[in-house]
């Protein structure tokens, strides 16, 4: 059943029902995932080169691996910063099955004496294409305001002065971490959906910080888990993988991931029957400048879907930067493909540690550091 | 009746009072959605309401005196095929002509609410909305 499709279920007919009757529960969320990017391997030319800077469409992609290696990272822009057109742009245009100019140089050596080549590539010319994401589908995440007198331009989008609006980006009740608040059926091998194709959770995702407040009944209210994740471009659709711009931000991946979660229990039917009533996020002022900024209120998921919520006596529009439409359509087209049997279900090959903590950066000595 | 115009304001007539004339003059209610105007010229977006003899007469004394006058058809124009439905857009629209219906999970944009301010364009991530001017 889809993640909505299973609570109307549970709402009817109960939590010891739904967890004998339903076998799986599928998730979905389509958001803007910035700690995303692709690596490929170009093939060698004649002669060979060892690639020391490349561009990919004019965006730079690091290649401190091996000759015909390199990696393009969603936020990456070309020199002059232009923001419409990033790393996440370039891997949507080879989605889209799109040629790219590929331009690298080199010093040469004995080796690979090749020191320039300038040419195209697209999914068909690479050898190996992968997406590579080290932090996605954050389980939660802050909803963002401004107190300031001026617009900010911010990963959040854009938020008006004057606590003029206030935005936010999880899938709330569909998001897939939220089902499984204690990472019980998602963790290291999981398969899921991943941007029209099938991929894995490989890790934790960085900044994995399970330690943060949560309700009663475990799930977390700011951002917590997350996932590093993996799958071949080449099944992938723009869909479900998008180039996105943030004004004065810069650029991103909108991205759709979907994961299944086994009921294998009643306690795993209770996580699942969560709905965005039960599920809260703090609201931040974004104009503080900290990594620490104060909490202006709690609010759920329920009300930031409103519309509309009162921060300090204003009433404030929301918006999300999560897309519900697609995150609906993830989810249903994942339980299709889960009936028909062509997605598999499987048992993490190690869960998550629920002891990491999430440290910040200071400027220290090379003695404190140690 | 309403229509929306883009004027172009050579430099000699940015020093005039054309919006001030527009009102007093030719008793139209004139609804600024957008202006970009210096001493060495610019573009402005109005809303023009008045009797049409009153809008015709407004636009005729515009040209008389060198501004440049286009009829907008279309403000704003969504891509519907690069809309990813996700939001950003619904919460800066000063008319709510873009909202979110939580029964499909996609954005409606109602074009007749919408006023042109251009607003959503730089706030919209996948870039689908467009202004045409």
């Amino acid at each position: 059943m889809a993640a909505e499709e299973f609570k109307q279920y549970v709402k009817a007919n109960g939590i010891a029902k739904a967890a004998k009757e339903v076998d799986v529960v599928t998730t979905g969320t389509f958001g803007a995932m910035c700690s995303s990017g692709a690596y490929f391997n170009f093939g060698h030319s004649d002669p060979p080169i060892k690639m020391q800077k490349v561009w990919l469409d004019g965006i730079p992609a690091y290649t401190g691996l091996a000759a015909v290696d390199a990696y393009i990272g969603a936020t990456e822009l070309d020199e002059s910063n232009n923001m419409l057109h990033g790393g996440a742009h370039v891997i949507e245009d080879l989605v889209r099955g799109k040629a790219i100019r590929l331009r690298a140089t080199a010093y040469g050596t004995d080796c690979y004496p090749r020191k320039e080549i300038d040419t195209f590539v697209s999914l068909k010319t690479v050898n190996q294409s992968v997406l590579f994401n080290t932090r996605n589908c954050y389980q939660n995440y802050a909803c963002a305001t401004n107190s300031s007198a001026r617009t900010l331009y911010t990963y959040m989008g854009k938020l008006l002065p004057e606590f003029g609006n206030a935005t936010y980006c999880s899938a709330g009740e569909l998001s897939p971490l939220l089902n499984d608040p204690y990472y019980r059926t998602i963790g290291i091998g999981t398969r899921i959906f991943l941007g029209g194709g099938q991929g894995f959770v490989i890790w934790e995702g960085t900044q994995f910080n399970p330690g943060v407040p949560r309700t009663p009944a475990g799930v977390p209210k700011r951002p917590a888990g997350s996932l590093a994740v993996i799958g071949d471009l080449k099944q992938m659709s723009s869909d479900f993988l998008r180039g996105l711009t943030f004004t004065k931000y810069g650029t991103s991946l909108g991205l759709g991931i979907g994961v299944p979660i086994p009921i294998l229990d009643e306690e795993m039917a209770k996580a699942c029957a969560i709905t965005n009533d039960q599920i809260s996020t703090a609201v931040f002022d974004y104009s503080e400048a900290s990594r620490s900024r104060s909490v202006l209120r709690e609010v759920t998921y329920s009300e930031l879907r409103s519309g509309e919520i009162t921060i300090k006596n204003k009433q404030v529009a929301t918006s999300s930067l999560s897309s519900l439409w697609k995150a609906r359509q993830i989810a249903e087209t994942l339980k299709n493909q889960i009936v028909k049997g062509e997605f598999m279900i499987e048992k993490p090959i190690q869960n998550f540690s629920l002891d990491r903590v999430f440290k910040p950066l200071d400027v220290r000595s090379e003695k404190e550091a140690m | 009746m309403k229509t929306k115009v883009v004027l172009n304001f050579s430099p000699e007539a940015s020093n005039q009072p054309i919006t001030h004339n527009l009102i007093a003059k030719h008793h139209l209610v004139v609804n600024i959605l957008r202006a970009e105007i210096d001493e060495f010229g610019g573009k402005m977006v109005l809303e023009l309401s008045g009797k049409a003899e009153d809008i015709r007469k407004g636009i005729d004394y515009l040209k008389a005196n060198s501004v440049g006058v286009r009829p907008i058809k279309e403000g704003v124009r969504r891509d519907d095929d690069v809309c990813t439905h996700c939001g950003m857009c619904v919460s800066i629209c000063p008319t709510k002509a873009l909202t979110l219906d939580v029964k499909t999970g996609k954005v409606t944009f109602t074009e007749e609410k919408c006023v042109a301010c251009g607003v959503c364009i730089d706030a919209c991530p996948p870039r689908a909305m467009e202004i045409l001017i």
